[in-house]
């Protein structure tokens, strides 16, 4: 009777092994679907660079705002920027939002990625989090210079993976914005805050 | 190369390293000066980190007043008569210089290997190098490492404590203060003429030129971008950036709206009557200092025990 029961045990234990393999093997997929994504928007990103004095500003803009849209989830990240804030809002407002900030994401990139002088992305390593998520770490090789480490945080939507959060060199691009977004508004309200990423958006295209 | 790297150089260069030899005096004046202005702001959502958000903000102006009217102006012409070379050349002749205090704190955190390469980077550049004029051990793949005793602090466990905006230099915690006066003590340009130390400052403003104008161009709230981005990057370099980022990134995912909240309304409902709070806080902040200094000379205590251990 013992060994009956000891047999089923083991069984049991064999299958949730089996399982596991099966688990950890569809996690590695979904790692390699996450980098995938990171490296197209990385192609994109430096190509535009190359072609960036020509282009200009807007031209870059252009060029940078379906890859900016299509592999980082704003909207999440808009929200998730604003914290509890988000709730207090009319639907109206958070649209407002998400619309100014998806902006605000393709005109920085445009900003700060204006040309090319042999810039590449390496990619070092992937790491599945606690909840799901994927993070890419990847670094900007710059000549002549320290390189950069980008480490890209994605969470699944859908079928697909999304970037939600980029550290660079340690310091976290959502917990920064959160940090700046939720004193703004606990200070000066929603329009301030619309009108000061305005303002941003602003410079960006003369500078 | 157009392109702004946004944390790549220092962004407590405008910070910690000028003027740090005033440290200990300015915090004296302005924390005293500070309580003694009147407080008529609305009491803001208050982040645990930085309990004295509001004499903080104040010297964080202050600062870059004395930034906008007087360091960049002086910087700039710097810029404009020096050639590149010789900017170069002053930048790393510094930069060899706090090799001593690197690899001290190599040591310190017991970083053997790493404290070894970074004696060589130092030998190599001192001599080869023409006295660190050029930085010839990074072409032979020496890269210079950023340790200080700060960082030695947090890897001995010291707890970073509050941040805190000092006058002249900007970004700081409580346990930065015994941090810096130690990594100015070990650092041989601190006990040379005005002059070493003006050109010091100079180059050490001229540096940091692309962060603050990258500050800025991205910041919403130059004060808070400047404090996040601080602070996280002090944590990046305690832990080497093996912090497990991800995990408090997940967190903040997650919990859209949970935790953070509760911390911020606990730190509010600290809040005392507004005319003695500032002298509160101040004496808060000093309280803070000796203890971070207690903790310090704990850590020592506990460091020379456990190498008394280790000897046995």
């Amino acid at each position: 009777m013992g060994m009956v029961l000891y047999m089923k045990k083991l069984t049991v234990i064999f299958i949730l092994c089996l399982l596991g393999i099966a688990n950890s093997q569809a996690e590695t997929e979904s790692g390699a679907n996450a980098r995938q994504l990171v490296e197209k928007f990385q192609s994109e990103l430096l190509a535009v660079m190359k072609n960036g004095k020509q282009l200009g500003y807007s031209g870059r803009y252009d060029k940078l705002y379906d890859p900016v849209t299509s592999s980082h989830d704003l909207t999440k990240i808009a929200r998730i920027v604003i914290g509890k804030e988000w709730e207090k809002l009319t639907e109206e407002q958070q649209q407002k939002l998400v619309d100014v900030f998806t902006k605000l994401s393709v005109a920085s990139y445009a900003h700060n990625f204006k040309d090319f002088s042999g810039e590449s992305f390496t990619f070092d390593s992937l790491e599945e989090t606690a909840r799901g998520g994927v993070v890419v770490h990847a670094h900007l090789s710059v000549p002549d210079d320290k390189d950069v480490k980008f480490d890209y945080m994605l969470k699944e939507k859908g079928t697909s993976w999304r970037i939600i959060n980029i550290i660079a060199n340690g310091v976290s691009d959502l917990a920064l914005k959160r940090s700046e977004y939720t004193t703004i508004l606990q200070r000066e309200g929603f329009d301030a805050l619309i009108a000061k990423i305005n303002e941003k958006i602003d410079t960006y295209s003369k500078l | 190369m157009a392109m702004s790297k946004p944390y790549s150089s220092n962004p407590d260069s405008k910070a910690l390293q000028i003027f740090r030899h005033l440290i200990i005096g300015s915090l004296t004046v302005a924390l005293v000066g500070c309580a003694a202005t009147k407080a008529n702001e609305q009491q803001i959502v208050k982040s645990k980190t930085d309990p004295y958000e509001n004499i903080n903000r104040k010297v964080y102006g202050f600062n870059d007043t004395v930034d906008n009217y007087v360091a960049e102006p002086i910087s700039n012409a710097y810029k404009k008569i020096t050639p590149q070379f010789v900017q170069t050349g002053v930048f790393n002749f510094f930069n060899n210089l706090k090799n001593i205090n690197v690899v001290i704190n190599d040591f310190l955190q017991g970083k053997f290997a790493q404290s070894a390469q970074d004696t060589g980077r130092f030998a190599i550049n001192s001599t080869v190098g023409v006295l660190g004029l050029f930085d010839v051990a990074k072409k032979v793949g020496l890269e210079q490492n950023n340790e200080d005793f700060d960082q030695t602090l947090a890897v001995w466990g010291v707890p970073k404590g509050s941040y805190l905006v000092i006058p002249f230099l900007g970004p700081t915690t409580t346990r930065g203060i015994p941090g810096a006066v130690v990594d100015t003590a070990t650092n041989p340009s601190s006990y040379v003429g005005a002059p070493v130390q003006l050109v010091s400052l100079l180059n050490t403003r001229a540096s940091a030129e692309g962060s603050l104008k990258f500050i800025d161009e991205a910041a919403l709230d130059p004060y808070v971008f400047t404090r996040e981005s601080f602070l996280q990057w002090r944590t990046s370099l305690a832990t080497d950036g093996k912090q497990e980022a991800s995990d408090f990134e997940d967190e903040l995912i997650e919990d859209d709206s949970g935790a953070k909240e509760a911390v911020n309304k606990q730190g509010s409902s600290l809040g005392l009557t507004a005319g003695d709070k500032k002298f509160e806080q101040a004496a808060n902040a000093f309280k803070n200092v000796a203890l971070s200094f207690e903790q310090t000379a704990k850590s020592f205590e506990d460091a020379s025990n456990k190498a008394a251990t280790l000897k046995k």
